[in-house]
């Protein structure tokens, strides 16, 4: 395997955009922790995958060589924009599409002016490669690959990645439970929606500093007890990359309008 | 002033390869044509905005979806560039919208007041989804009406079916009141796709019309159940199968903008009328009108 480092970033863009809000300043300081981490592991490029590009049809990987311009959220557009700057590896996406197809997961290539890539991957990039140097692959969700299909499409990108003897970061961009509140709240006392859906995710986040064993077997009464960001299939990517792990640390844990937001940095064999 | 009016109601999807099949200039992707009978439904629905000559058109997307309540488009013009992310090979549109902002405030005071949460979107660099744009290019491709653009809160998914479906009905009533205090002459579209199981790959030449029909039998059963009781004005019992629809058909009806329609025209017992029926990658999509007089 090529992984080098693996990390659980969120996609919600509030941190980044707020970091004066202490709750969200909380995770935004450890995403540094967790941008500084990836850096003295030395990757030429980052695996990204993101539960927020949404795709139904077919498999959609990123090759516009490179990405810039204004994103503005649809949901958090009152706190501010977002620039878009990021550099794909045509060369090892290409390989991916290739290799998905060839595997039975009928993939394509994106390469648009203008694309909107997604809130979480543009926050997830600007936390841990602020200057767009590192290149990225980065695979959409397809809303019906189920997690071990993700596995699949994280295994895939890693292979290929060691193909082409590049040195490769694992980045899973999504949120830990997905309920936000649905109502204004103040921004200053932001916390998970409930007790009981805020217990469920420390459980997980447990799980994870034990290994991936026990991040598997945490999964299932996670999924039973909260309503997780699209079935954390954000993880199936990561787990599926790097063959699993040995522990984690979690660099911060807490809340982006009630919904549960994670950096993580996975401890690899 | 004389007091506003909902002159007609549509149910107007946005899948779109049908502004894709169209070729207008602001699209860049050309297609070979492709779901004409979806087309020409939309020219007979074009005819019917000529005669009725609305001051605004208010429409409700499903692909501007809100986590914190229902959110207005609150900038007087907004353009640029859509590109879908779903579709990007079909759908990369320049568009260029003016909004009326004093009806889209007035909606959004009138939501607040009946107790929902609700917001005026007032960024300038906000990127117009592309199910907006594409129903309000399919029913008025001169893009000279102004618009009162709505996204679509996630109550539906987030909390119950009924309980969401509940807040796009009372987002309905309140439409419906800041209409009529506008003194403005609406037209509102329900920007929905009926039964919404569709096709998982795309096809080589994604207007090959050989490779479409309806993905689900089950999902254009319900349909044509449903487009019947609307031809025959039976809004009130289409609202009670409502629930069983959405789950049998999984229509995206779910998302909230139909409820929203037929609440703002107060759930008329007038035909309507089928200005046809196709679909696209496999989902149902109809183009209806409520002509509600005036």
């Amino acid at each position: 395997m090529a992984i080098v480092s693996a990390f659980l970033m969120p996609g919600n863009p509030l941190p980044f955009l707020q970091r004066a809000n202490p709750p969200w300043g909380i995770i935004a300081d450890g995403a540094v922790r967790a941008a500084a981490a990836l850096a003295a592991s030395k990757p030429d490029v980052l695996l990204i995958y993101s539960t927020q590009w949404i795709a139904v049809l077919d498999q959609l990987w990123q090759t516009r060589p490179h990405s810039t311009g204004l994103h503005v959220d649809e949901n958090w557009y009152e706190y501010g924009e977002l620039m878009m700057d990021v550099r794909a590896d045509v060369d090892l996406a290409q390989a991916c599409i290739a290799a998905a197809t060839a595997a039975g997961i009928r993939s394509k290539a994106v390469d648009y002016d203008q694309f909107p890539i997604d809130s979480g991957t543009i926050v997830a990039n600007g936390f841990l490669n602020p200057d767009a140097r590192i290149q990225v692959v980065i695979a959409a969700n397809n809303i019906y690959h189920d997690f071990a299909g993700t596995e699949q499409l994280g295994r895939i990108a890693a292979e290929q990645a060691a193909l082409q003897g590049k040195r490769a970061a694992v980045i899973a961009v999504g949120g830990m439970s997905a309920s936000y509140f649905d109502h204004d709240i103040d921004i200053a006392g932001d916390r998970i929606v409930n007790d009981a859906t805020d217990a469920a995710n420390r459980a997980l986040l447990e799980a994870m500093t034990q290994g991936s064993d026990a991040l598997r077997a945490g999964l299932p009464a996670y999924n039973a007890a909260t309503k997780g960001d699209m079935g954390l299939k954000h993880l199936g990517w990561l787990l599926g990359a790097t063959g699993g792990f040995e522990g984690a640390t979690v660099h911060a844990y807490g809340a982006t309008y009630g919904a549960g937001a994670a950096v993580v940095e996975f401890h690899l064999g | 002033m004389a007091q506003g009016k909902i002159v007609a109601g549509f149910v107007a999807p946005h899948p779109p390869h049908l502004v894709y099949a169209e070729n207008p200039p602001q699209n860049e992707p050309r297609a070979e044509g492709g779901w004409e009978p979806l087309r020409w439904a939309y020219e007979r629905a074009r005819k019917s905005i000529e005669e009725l000559k609305p001051d605004v058109l208010l429409v409700h997307s499903p692909h501007w979806q809100t986590l914190v309540g229902h959110h207005f488009l609150g900038v007087p013009r907004l353009s640029g560039k859509s590109v879908d992310p779903i579709f990007p090979n079909l759908f990369r549109y320049d568009f260029d919208l003016t909004v009326d902002v004093e009806l889209a405030e007035a909606c959004c005071a009138e939501a607040e007041g009946l107790g929902l949460t609700a917001k005026m979107m007032r960024n300038p660099n906000f990127r117009v989804d592309y199910g907006t744009i594409t129903t309000l290019h399919m029913i008025r491709p001169q893009w000279d009406i102004p618009v009162v653009g709505i996204s679509a809160n996630n109550s539906p998914y987030y909390l119950s079916v009924d309980e969401g479906t509940g807040q796009m009905e009372t987002l309905g009533e309140a439409t419906r009141i800041a209409i009529e205090k506008s003194g403005k002459r609406a037209v509102l579209l329900a920007s929905n796709t009926f039964s919404h199981y569709h096709f998982h790959e795309e096809p080589d030449t994604p207007e090959d019309m050989s490779k479409e029909h309806p993905q689900s039998y089950h999902g254009y059963k319900w349909d044509m159940r449903m487009i019947e009781l609307m031809r025959k004005g039976r809004l009130r019992e289409v609202m009670r199968l409502f629930p069983d629809w959405v789950e049998e058909a999984f229509a995206e009806v779910k998302s909230g903008a139909f409820p929203w329609m037929v609440s703002a025209m107060g759930y008329p017992d007038v035909p309507a009328e089928l200005h046809g029926y196709g679909t696209v990658i496999g989902t149902g999509n109809a183009v209806m009108e409520w002509r509600l007089g005036g």
